[in-house]
């Protein structure tokens, strides 16, 4: 019987590396709360966690003698690059981007505000220039914000 | 009595909370089954705008939504063979097969049936049990807290993902993300990184939103191209005969459905794999094999997720333990509305248990009327493109996060927390078992320093009380066999029972 062996995903080797270090991270704060393992204390809940914690990424990285690297991937930096194409589309890093401006500019454009513009921005950006009818959409779906959260849910917004 | 069947009622009789009702089981039916858009990301969503509401609407809009979520991924999964819901999944292997073949709408007329059928039996069981076990909950010592929410926590994480370590590692990042900002028996702040902004400790709600919310909404951006096959529907409402040829199957995966179900942490998803297995393995001659369009393999993944509803409620009332991802938001509802999710719960609050039940039952008609009708419409509205589902969802999850304390940085947080729910999604991490550490990590803290307080902080004396009643010693050697069997020692000790 042929058991199916699991191909690893570029950069997951590494993303499960820094799992391990955040877990050591974890566990010096946690140690930072009462200075040790004492058995009933602010801190040793947390203290045990975070050995779950390093435990499991550990053995997490541990799986990978089991899994195998996708043959077409040839070096480490070859691996870098189908890790860039994959997870950095140019679409998802504009989105991305867009959406961090959107709630930088919330404080000072007011919510409706820049709502408005990053929804028409986007819409116009993901349906590839049909600038009327995602200007109509945007409206639309400004509208509905408005009567549903600030007059139907009555909530604050900024 | 007549105090209890009022309560029962109060959603059938009372005009808003009907209305609430069926409003959040239209919904829900569109959330399930729009891929992209979850019951839980709705829910933690609407504890945001519902929290300054009477408790009573907040409940009846949720339960709609819950009711109607866990149908509707069956839809698209029928249709487009796109699981609304991860809950759905089974569903499709053999509901999109049947509509290939033309039948899409028989089958989504018998899923229908078939999961208001498995809805009410989990509300019967409910209903049935619960009271009692709220009974024996209150003897329940804070040593059984805790290993009931280690064996919680340990069926999550055994139960989902691809691997038990990933999964042990979502549970416990959850629970680390519970117990940032100050301890409130010391006041010591706690996982703070110094940063007196987390002396308060992460909301809860935020860390929802943005891993089902944002992190969804990233992920999704990998599929905007896909389109779906459209399918022909029509025959919608099956015979009376094919629903009472397939009663037996749908009862006996309605069990299943419960039982899965009531385990802390376990849900809709796990629940309609195990039913499907059983009805694979239990029908013998199918008219149509398995995987090819075989009604037994839609009615029994349907049967159960549904009835796993009424089964998740019974330790999120009784025990205040999350059955699965949704009930642990609305545990979150219940305690900001001020209500003691858990035994207290039925003896200070039996309303709110008794009006729930109430509202199952209203929820799952509605489903019954709003699941045979309007198919056509349906079809159209979930094609919905992602070029403007996506920037919607975002703009959502802002809304709901500021509203909760009106604060921009936990809009932030939001943002990073969806980030962070990508990357784990991405290399098969589940957000479900993170949702349920961050609502089981403080109570097993909880019960776990309450338990050492009990003994004096004597460790063995612990240990021991951890064998030494029945109840307890019940819950820790389920532990330790869920533990075994997920090591290379269960397949040598079956290996050597098969030698001898």
């Amino acid at each position: 019987m042929s058991k199916k062996i699991e191909r690893v995903q570029a950069g997951e080797k590494v993303f499960d590396w820094l799992l391990l270090l955040f877990s050591i991270g974890l566990l010096f704060e946690a140690y930072r709360i009462d200075g040790g393992l004492l058995a009933n204390s602010a801190g040793s809940f947390p203290m045990g966690l975070a050995l779950v914690m390093l435990a499991a990424s550990a053995a997490i990285l541990a799986s990978h003698r089991y899994k195998r690297r996708d043959p077409r991937i040839r070096s480490a930096f070859h691996e870098f690059q189908v890790f860039l194409s994959e997870h950095f589309k140019i679409h998802i890093v504009v989105f991305t981007v867009v959406a961090v401006l959107y709630l930088a500019a919330i404080n000072w454009a007011s919510f409706y505000i820049s709502t408005a513009v990053f929804l028409a921005a986007m819409f116009i950006y993901f349906r590839q220039g049909k600038v009327v009818s995602s200007l109509i959409i945007t409206a639309a779906a400004i509208a509905v914000i408005y009567v549903l959260f600030t007059m139907v849910f009555r909530v604050y917004l900024p | 009595m007549s105090d209890t069947i009022s309560y029962l009622l109060m959603a059938w009789l009372d005009p808003g909370l009907f209305g609430l009702t069926a409003l959040g089981v239209l919904a829900g039916i569109y959330i399930g089954a729009i891929p992209g858009l979850s019951v839980t990301m709705a829910v933690s969503i609407l504890i945001s705008f519902t929290f300054s509401w009477d408790i009573n609407n907040a409940l009846a809009l949720m339960v709609g939504i819950y009711v109607g979520g866990v149908y509707g991924g069956s839809r698209t999964a029928i249709l487009l063979n796109i699981p609304g819901a991860p809950s759905a999944v089974t569903t499709a292997f053999d509901g999109y097969p049947l509509a290939q073949k033309g039948e899409a709408g028989r089958a989504i007329g018998l899923s229908t049936v078939m999961s208001v059928i498995g809805g009410m039996i989990g509300v019967a069981v409910l209903a049935g049990t619960a009271p009692h076990l709220a009974d024996l909950a209150l003897q329940f010592a804070p040593r059984d807290y805790f290993l009931i929410a280690i064996m919680g926590l340990l069926l999550v994480s055994t139960l989902s993902g691809k691997s038990l370590a990933r999964g042990i590692f979502s549970v416990a990042l959850g629970a680390a993300i519970g117990l940032v900002g100050m301890d409130m028996v010391t006041a010591q702040p706690r996982l703070t990184m110094g940063s007196m902004e987390l002396l308060g400790g992460i909301h809860y709600v935020v860390v929802m939103i943005g891993l089902f919310g944002v992190a969804e909404a990233f992920y999704q951006l990998h599929n905007m191209a896909k389109v779906p096959v459209k399918q022909k529907v029509d025959k919608i409402v099956p015979p009376l005969s094919m629903v009472l040829k397939f009663l037996p199957l749908s009862i006996r995966t309605s069990v299943i459905g419960v039982v899965v179900g009531a385990l802390p942490g376990t849900g809709g998803d796990i629940a309609s794999l195990f039913a499907y297995d059983h009805a694979k393995r239990t029908v013998k001659n199918p008219e149509v094999p398995f995987g090819e369009g075989a009604y037994e393999g839609l009615v029994a993944p349907e049967t159960a997720n549904n009835a796993a509803v009424g089964g998740a409620y019974v330790p999120m009332l009784t025990l205040g333990m999350p059955g699965d991802a949704v009930t642990a938001v609305i545990i979150g509802a219940l305690v900001i509305h001020g209500l003691n999710p858990g035994p207290m719960l039925m003896i200070e609050t039996p309303h709110i248990f008794w009006f729930t039940v109430g509202n199952l039952v209203l929820a799952n008609i509605f489903l019954l009327i709003f699941g045979l009708t309007g198919i056509k419409i349906f079809s159209k509205i979930v094609e919905v493109p992602k070029a403007i589902m996506i920037p919607l969802i975002l703009v959502l999850c802002v809304v709901g996060t500021y509203s909760l304390n009106s604060n921009m940085t936990e809009v932030y947080w939001m943002l990073g927390f969806g980030i962070l729910g990508y990357w784990l999604k991405v290399f098969g991490f589940q957000m479900g078992p993170i949702i349920l550490g961050v609502i089981l990590g403080p109570l097993l803290d909880e019960s776990y320093r309450q338990a050492m307080s009990s003994v004096g902080d004597n460790s063995m004396a612990f240990l021991g009380g951890l064998f030494a009643n029945p109840l307890s010693l019940v819950l820790s050697s389920v532990i330790i066999l869920v533990l075994l069997g997920n090591t290379p020692l269960k397949g040598w000790i079956l290996a050597r029972f098969r030698r001898d």
